[in-house]
């Protein structure tokens, strides 16, 4: 436990902001909540009004494009569950007493924070297919997860840090191991901490998701590219593309913000 | 008091944060069913010395021996020993995500593999003992800061301890809940527990302890009956600090 009590004043915050996801509306925070209404009502109708008065060629663009939506979501869920693993992992290691793993832990947190999503998953795509070929799925979904890995990893270390230190002094002392304090009594306490922003990183995943297309990964972004290179109505079809991500990020975000409500509330502290 | 073998044996142990001696030289033999209370002011290392009789502090230097086990040798599974001494602490660290009756059956299930059914009878009877009995499927949070410790005592307790540690068990309780905690202390002494306490309680101190370490700059300037203590103190510091709290 020493490690905890040691560094108290490096991150002990409890809520975790993670930057880069979508804005999550809090009904506390009216301004989101109508900004929310509002592109999710202009989303809605923009896309109604097209399918409706311009069917040739939205509608066509419309029926084309599912397949890629049900690819996206499969690598943004395969990714996250296995990037959730790999943060786990990372998580505990950067908060390891032991200095090698610790190390190494925190390596690979820097090197994945250092090197842009979309070079990173060229790199492991061609790095991995001099090794063995791996169908482009699981190329896709094994770089998305080593580079979520990293960032969900800190999730878990700012999750772990910020349960208070009794609690793992409590668990030692009562004859309880380092492990099996982290997982009886620290880890189901993180996780309230940790689940809202695992929400936002699964929608700033999916969206980045669009960059496996250049693999040919054939997921929302891909279909439209299609679409649009054979009937050259790339204004169109993008169009249709941005609007059905704008619809899709949306809904995730307003079910993580009830998630969060629902965790505010059971909270038993 | 003293048995032939002390159950804690405490020689000459040091600690140090950095270059500030937190502990210095400390020496401290506690008997079997002994109730030793530790006071002294703020920053004299009081709990420092209480946290290491397991270990939560590791020391610098000296040898702790807790019911035969050298805590410093190798060997021995620090948590076999933690097993067997209950600690309580100031901020009560109950579990918030258990309700109080797993507050009290996580350990002797997970650690001692106790039948289920079984540890929630025993767990029932230790929380009747404390009198909260009533109060065995809420959450800690839903309860006052008298009963969250009462809860936390009787946690330690689940474990079947040999030995107990409070470290400034009332130090975080509005004052009218002091006494239902202090009551269950010393309900826990005239069973017959080792109990070793760093508290500020005078009263508590009187009526309870065997011997009364007093601590200041991480030494111990002076051990007294209660009897001799209070009445009259040798060292010029115990008594300076007499005069100020009482």
């Amino acid at each position: 436990m020493k490690h905890q009590g040691k560094c108290p004043v490096e991150e002990p915050q409890v809520v975790i902001d993670v930057g880069d996801g979508a804005a999550i509306p809090k009904p506390s925070d009216k301004g989101l909540v109508s900004a929310w209404r509002l592109s999710f009502a202009g989303a809605l109708i923009v896309l109604g009004y097209l399918l409706v008065f311009h069917p040739d060629p939205y509608l066509r663009i419309f029926k084309f494009i599912p397949d890629g939506i049900l690819i996206t979501f499969q690598v943004t869920v395969c990714s996250i569950a296995l990037a959730l693993v790999f943060g786990l992992i990372t998580g505990l290691g950067r908060i390891s007493r032991n200095k090698y793993v610790n190390l190494v832990a925190s390596t690979y947190v820097e090197i994945v924070r250092g090197v842009p999503l979309l070079v990173q998953l060229f790199y492991i795509y061609y790095a991995l297919g001099r090794i063995v070929q791996v169908p482009d799925l699981l190329a896709a979904v094994l770089s998305m997860s080593v580079c979520y890995g990293a960032y969900m990893g800190e999730v878990f270390r700012a999750g772990i840090l910020a349960i208070p230190v009794g609690q793992t002094e409590a668990a030692r002392s009562l004859g309880f191991n380092r492990a099996q304090t982290m997982y009886h009594v620290i880890l189901p306490q993180a996780w309230r901490t940790i689940l809202p922003p695992v929400g936002n990183e699964f929608i700033a995943l999916l969206k980045d998701t669009s960059l496996v297309s250049i693999l040919g990964v054939a997921d929302l972004l891909r279909r439209g590219r299609e679409f649009a290179s054979e009937s050259f109505m790339y204004f169109e079809t993008f169009t249709m593309v941005a609007v059905v991500y704008l619809i899709i990020t949306l809904v995730l975000s307003k079910l993580v913000s009830i998630m969060e409500e629902r965790l505010s509330h059971h909270v038993k502290r | 008091m003293s048995n032939d073998s002390p159950i804690i044996r405490i020689a000459d142990v040091s600690k140090y944060f950095d270059a500030v001696a937190a502990l210095s030289h400390v020496s401290l033999d506690v008997g079997q069913g002994e109730k030793v209370v530790i006071i002294g002011p703020s920053g004299s290392g009081k709990s420092t010395l209480l946290r290491t009789i397991n270990r939560l502090e590791n020391i610098s230097a000296g040898r702790i021996v807790v019911d035969g086990f050298d805590l410093d040798d190798k060997t021995v599974d620090i948590n076999k020993v933690r097993m067997e001494v209950g600690m309580v602490f100031q901020s009560f660290n109950l579990f918030p995500h258990k309700t109080v009756l797993q507050n009290l059956t996580l350990a002797p299930i997970k650690l001692k593999g106790m039948d289920p059914a079984e540890a929630d009878a025993m767990a029932r009877r230790l929380l009747d003992k404390v009198g909260i009995l009533e109060k065995a499927d809420v959450f800690p949070a839903k309860l006052s800061g008298g009963q969250q410790q009462r809860v936390a005592i009787a946690r330690a307790l689940a474990m079947s301890p040999k030995i107990m540690l409070f470290d400034e068990p009332t130090s975080a309780l509005d004052p009218e809940m002091i006494g239902e905690v202090l009551d269950v202390m010393v309900k826990l002494a005239r069973e017959g527990m080792t109990m070793v306490c760093v508290t500020h309680e005078m009263g508590f101190a009187r009526e309870v302890a065997d011997r009364i370490v007093f601590m200041d700059e991480g030494q111990i300037l002076e051990i007294a009956t209660p009897a001799e203590f209070f009445t009259s103190p040798r060292h010029p510091r115990t008594q300076k600090f007499l005069e100020q709290i009482l």
